[in-house]
């Protein structure tokens, strides 16, 4: 296993260039998903560490061993990389054990590794299937079996999941996360899907027109995003408007609330991001004669989701928001509400 | 269809390609060559004779009328044999395949010889269509069991009746197979000789011919060629923008399926099975039967069985070196513009087309020219005669390359490279080895073309190489029909074979297919006879 | 499904590699005539099957092997041209007298032996000596005798403009021996009476065909009831199907008349192979009694050398128009052309 590091790279397709001055770390036996919006250039990424692509500046390393940079370049086929790309792309000409055997040579041994991560896989009993008889997530298994057979120093995976359907998709993500911090690979993901960046990864890397944004734990991204689209990007974000004095807590339309982070220097009107599940629901009266927290207004829709329900809100302040309750919750549309808030904002310019 | 874009394509594809287009562009280089000889009067000249224009004019009308009648026929009988439940459809395909093994000339002869009031305009837009409408009845049948049955499904739900749907959306998705297939049988007809000639037709051909024939005169008939050089361009560049505007609808991509038969009434059947019944007597059955008539005509001559095999060897030996060949200069071309597409791949492309419209004479003579000039000592020797092949045909065999190999996803190569292969065996083991039964169509294509050539056969043979198509020749010349039938049956089973094979492409039994990529690759398989 | 496209893609690579190498082997088998001793290359405009055995007898009696490379005349003629010096024809055997003098025009045919060339007619030759005459052909009418009687046939080519033969009439406008007798009208009766002739034709829907072949089919089948060709087309037929089977007959015109004007198929030497022994041996030959006799006896024309009789069928040379005219002398092709495409029928 080996680490990676991406330094300065830029990179582009003629005279276009999507990635700029990008930098990433990722520790040997790290699994860091890249996450970005089609066309943020997170394929390209990929096709960088690959080697498919050679970038215009910076270098590209494995452990210590440079892979791309000024002078220096490893082709594809000498990077030791595994790569599952997108529907998994298995050679239909060949069956599910070729496929596997692809990348190892005619030995014992490679017979052996190819029932091994057949195995490992949940594929053994189908080395004889071929490509078309196989469902979607069947495909993406052998792909996986047939990047990891050669038992490569990094695996890349180019939104290996998103073909699939949802119990299947999270099903086979939860699998191959168990599976590769079992055998300890260093991996890639790249992905436009935020809710399987957090919940697959170690770190998270969120991609935007060719920079990485923010790289960081995925209850950290969550947490404390490093601008508002980040907030607005990853999970639902509830945005109030604010004036802010740069002091620990500012005033809001559901009353103050104290400031945990947020861009720097914000000071003046912002925008205070809370997340939905930060919201409380009381009923409207007041209780006793304890001044009234928060802020008032009216239900205009509720989602279900079986586990909580999504309410969402419009305060008298005008402006609308969404808060969680739990699923049994007998709140309806049209009920008057009262909303408390817990814990800390973020606050970013407005 | 994806492209590498912005990749630069490796250097020794570059050369490759340069060397094959340098010499799909042999003929066109001859021309220029004698046009500028012949300096500005007499082109002028050339220009300016009504007879040109005439003649010109009677060829487009020629050409139109064959498109339209090969639209005609090839797109309900293509409907016919993969969307209904035509009995025994499977055989009708590959039957109505077959008439791509009987040249134009031979047909004409034969239907002369049965027939001796037809003559002109009409009869011969007849037989070229029944000669050509197979190169639009193949790649649209092959879209046709390919396209997306989901869209006419949704058709049908918003309340088209059957055929109404069918019109609605299966159909456009066939049109750019049309096109293609339409864009050959045009060239093909600006080309021939062999039918108007014999038919009497003032086309523009024999202008060229009569410029040969009658004053020896090479310049000018290369300043009429061109004309036609031009002609063509413009068609290559109508179909090139027909295709362009023309969406490809695949929307699924999960398991393909493929469309339901339509279930034809007793009476809708029977007017079927009459109306494919009457284009294989036509177009097969007609020529076939006056040749056997003719065979038992006699001769003064009796026929050498040995002569007639040795013919048919080196038919068969020559046309299937030159598909080889032909093979071979069509790959790195096709995986240039298929892969890396720019304003130079697709220029390249077309040129190697514009020679298509060139009659075989002018052909001919631009091969003589060029290794007369430049490889003296392999003139007139088996390599020349098949690499002349290559380059004649090279259009057919650079379309279904390129077809083939831009379906075939690039991630697969790429795959393979991070699983320890150089760049060539990557492409060898995954893009080549899935897009190599298109390749081979376009192979079989060009074998079945080069079997029916005859002028540029006549000039670049080996002394004494004897082909079906000279041996045939040689009779006629001498109006010796009956002894010529052998070799013309000859020669039309000898090409019904690689006709048989391509049809087979689109007939073959369909199983289960599965991921994405693997349908695209079977549809190119499909395209290529039109692309 | 992959396997069945696999099964029909092996079967066609196994086609193509096996003709291949059946190729190599049928190449390598005729590879041994590639080198024959001192062979001699001849470019036939004649048919194999006509002069093929004409060849073979050559070969028997001289020793001198023949790789004949057979084509259309004005195609091999435009072939040679293209070639220039570099052409491997040693001989050039061309249908007919424009051909050669075509080829001979662009510098390609070299001068042959004196001795030769003046056993055959002055007429019958190139003045400059570079291509001699093999065999004549009579310009016969050919008619359809179902429809007409040999009386009702025109005995002039100038009764072929009246309206009763409208839409009856055949000719070969790009053939090279229709344009040799138009040359020949212009030089006997004037430029004038030529195009009159030539614009009566196309005033009378004549029908343009490309070869004399065609026009004896059509007229065999009662297409059209008049053809203008070439006398040995119809024997040619004839010994294919059986005379009795022939519907077409065919009528010489009057002695007087330019219908009837006597071309040649000839031989030259090309440039390369001036000094080339066998090429002169072979010239020679064509002249001999037995190739003579080959002319009379297989191909029904006339011989050009007078010790040899023409086949008892035929009318004497002497009564036709040949004698008149010198060949050579009809030059004037680009004026016959020039006429032909102004009065439309080019």
């Amino acid at each position: 296993m080996t680490s990676v590091e991406l330094a300065g790279i830029s990179a582009g397709y003629g005279s276009t260039p999507v990635l700029v001055d990008l930098n990433l770390q990722v520790d040997s036996g790290e699994f860091v998903a890249v996450l970005g919006s089609s066309g943020s250039g997170k394929t390209t990424l990929l096709r960088v560490l690959a080697g498919f692509l050679k970038p215009t500046a910076g270098s590209v390393s494995f452990g210590n061993m440079m892979v791309s940079g000024p002078g220096e370049w490893v082709s594809p086929e000498h990077r030791h990389v595994g790569i599952v790309p997108q529907e998994g792309a298995l050679f239909p000409h060949l069956d599910v054990l070729r496929n596997v055997g692809f990348g190892l040579d005619r030995s014992a041994a490679s017979a052996q590794r190819v029932d091994e991560v057949l195995e490992m896989v949940g594929m053994a009993g189908f080395a004889a299937a071929r490509p078309q008889e196989l469902s979607g997530g069947q495909q993406q298994r052998v792909a996986l079996a047939r990047a990891l057979a050669p038992r490569p120093e990094v695996l890349l995976l180019d939104e290996p999941f998103s073909a699939l359907d949802a119990g299947m998709r999270s099903m086979l993500r939860a699998e191959v996360r168990e599976l590769l911090t079992r055998i300890g690979t260093t991996t890639v993901l790249v992905t436009h899907d935020q809710e399987e960046a957090l919940s697959i990864a170690d770190r998270v890397a969120v991609m935007r027109d060719g920079s990485l944004v923010q790289v960081a734990a995925p209850a950290m991204l969550y947490q404390d995003p490093a601008d508002l689209s980040v907030a607005r990007f990853i999970g639902e974000a509830v945005e109030l408007r604010a004036m802010w004095n740069g002091s620990d807590s500012v005033d809001t339309s559901l009353g103050p609330v104290a400031v945990r982070g947020g861009e720097a220097g914000a000071s003046g009107p912002v925008i205070a991001v809370l997340r939905p599940e930060q919201l409380v629901v009381v009923d409207p009266r007041p209780v006793g004669d304890a001044p009234a927290r928060g802020g008032t207004g009216t239900v205009r829709s509720v989602s279900y989701h079986g586990h909580d329900s999504l309410l969402q809100v419009r305060l008298a302040t005008g402006e609308d928001i969404a808060v969680r309750v739990p699923g049994e919750s007998e709140i309806a549309p049209g009920a008057s509400v009262r909303v408390l808030v817990t814990g800390a904002a973020n606050v970013y310019p407005a | 269809m994806t492209r590498l874009s912005g990749i630069r394509p490796p250097r020794p594809l570059i050369a490759a390609a340069v060397v094959s287009v340098c010499l799909a562009l042999i003929p066109l280089a001859y021309l220029i060559v004698r046009v500028v000889s012949a300096g500005p009067e007499k082109i002028l000249s050339s220009l300016l004779r009504a007879r040109t224009w005439e003649t010109t004019v009677t060829s487009l009308a020629l050409m139109l009328v064959v498109v339209i009648g090969c639209l005609v026929i090839a797109i309900p009988a293509a409907a016919l044999v993969t969307r209904s439940n035509l009995p025994g459809r499977r055989m009708w395909l590959t039957v109505l395949a077959l008439p791509l093994a009987i040249p134009s000339y031979v047909a004409a002869y034969a239907w002369i010889a049965e027939f001796p009031a037809m003559t002109g305009f009409w009869a011969a837009a007849l037989i070229l269509i029944a000669v050509s409408y197979p190169y639009v009845l193949l790649p649209v049948a092959a879209a046709l069991r390919t396209a997306d049955p989901a869209i006419e499904e949704v058709a049908r739900s918003l309340g088209r009746s059957p055929f109404a749907a069918f019109r609605s959306t299966t159909l456009p998705q066939a049109l750019p197979a049309a096109a293609a297939g339409s864009l050959l049988v045009a060239l093909y007809v600006l080309s021939d000789f062999g039918a108007v000639s014999l038919f009497r037709v003032d086309a523009f051909t024999r202008v060229i011919y009569a410029s040969y024939r009658a004053s020896f005169d090479r310049t000018s008939a290369a300043v009429l060629a061109s004309i036609l050089v031009l002609l063509a361009l413009i068609l290559v560049f109508a179909e090139r923008k027909f295709r362009g505007k023309s969406l490809q609808y695949r929307t699924s991509s999960g398991t393909q399926r493929f469309a339901s038969l339509v279930h034809l009434t007793r009476r809708t059947r029977i007017l079927g099975l009459v109306f494919v019944t009457s284009i294989v007597i036509i177009a097969i059955g007609v020529p076939v039967v006056s040749l056997v008539l003719r065979l038992s005509e006699g001769s003064r001559r009796t026929l050498d069985v040995f002569e007639l095999l040795g013919a048919t060897i080196n038919s068969a030996g020559a046309a299937a070196a030159g598909a080889v060949i032909a093979v071979a200069l069509a790959l790195p071309i096709g995986l240039l513009t298929a892969r890396f597409r720019s304003a130079w791949s697709t220029g390249t492309e077309s040129a190697a087309f514009a020679g298509h419209a060139l009659p075989g004479v002018v052909i001919g003579l631009s091969l003589v020219f060029l290794t007369i000039n430049t490889v003296p000592f392999l003139y007139q020797t088996l390599f020349t005669l098949a690499f002349a092949y290559a380059v004649l045909f090279l259009p057919k065999s650079i379309g279904a390359t390129r077809t083939s190999i831009a379906a075939v996803p690039p991630v697969l190569e790429q795959t393979a490279r991070t699983l320890g292969r150089n760049p060539f065996s990557a492409w060898t083991q995954t893009t080549l080895r899935i897009a190599w039964p298109g390749i081979a169509a376009g192979g079989l294509l060009v074998l079945l073309t080069a079997m029916k050539e005859l002028p540029a056969t006549l000039m670049l043979r080996p002394t004494g190489f004897d082909t079906l198509a000279t041996e045939l020749w040689s009779r006629t010349e001498i109006a010796a029909y009956g002894a010529g039938a052998p070799y013309a049956l000859a020669l039309i089973a000898l090409a019904a074979i690689p006709a048989f094979a391509l049809s087979m492409f689109i007939s073959r039994e369909r199983r289960q297919v599965g991921t994405d990529q693997d349908d695209r690759t079977d549809s190119s398989v499909l395209d290529t006879v039109g692309a | 499904m992959f396997r069945i496209t696999r099964r029909a893609a092996l079967a066609a690579a196994a086609l193509l590699a096996a003709s291949t190498m059946l190729t190599a082997c049928s190449s390598g088998e005729s590879g041994a005539s590639d080198e024959p001793a001192d062979g001699l290359v001849v470019y036939s405009g004649r048919s194999e099957e006509l002069v093929g055995p004409l060849f073979a007898q050559f070969t028997a009696e001289t020793g001198i092997p023949v790789e004949a490379r057979y084509g259309d005349t004005a195609e091999l003629a435009a072939q040679m041209i293209e070639e220039g010096d570099a052409t491997p024809a040693q001989v050039y055997f061309a249908q007919d007298a424009g051909a050669l003098g075509a080829v001979s025009a662009d510098g390609l045919l070299a001068q042959l032996p004196e001795e030769t060339v003046n056993q055959v007619p002055a007429n019958y030759r190139s003045a400059d000596g570079t291509w001699v005459g093999v065999s004549g052909r009579a310009r016969v009418i050919a008619y359809d005798g179902e429809q007409l009687n040999a009386d009702q046939v025109p005995t002039s080519i100038f009764d072929l403009t009246d309206p009763k033969w409208k839409s009856q009439v055949a000719i070969a406008p790009t053939n090279a021996s229709f344009q040799s007798f138009v040359t020949a009208l212009r030089v006997t009766d004037g430029d004038d009476v030529a195009r009159e002739w030539l614009a009566g034709l196309v005033a009378n829907d004549v029908q343009k065909f490309e070869k004399n072949g065609l026009i004896l089919d059509a007229v065999n089948s009662g297409q059209v009831q008049l053809g203008l060709i070439n006398h040995y087309y119809w024997y040619e037929k004839a010994a294919e199907v059986g005379a009795d089977a022939m519907r077409a007959q065919i009528s010489f015109t009057a002695p007087a008349d330019p219908g009837s004007l006597v071309n040649v198929a000839g031989v030259g030497i090309t440039t390369p192979a001036a000094e080339s022994d066998n090429a002169r041996t072979f010239v020679e030959w064509m002249l001999s009694p037995t190739a003579q006799q080959y002319f009379v006896d297989e191909t029904n024309e006339y011989p050009v050398i007078e010790s040899i009789a023409a086949s008892d069928g035929l009318p004497p040379l002497s009564s036709l128009r040949g004698p008149d005219i010198e060949l050579a002398e009809l030059a004037d092709l680009p004026g016959t052309l020039a006429m032909l495409e102004d009065v439309g029928l080019l």
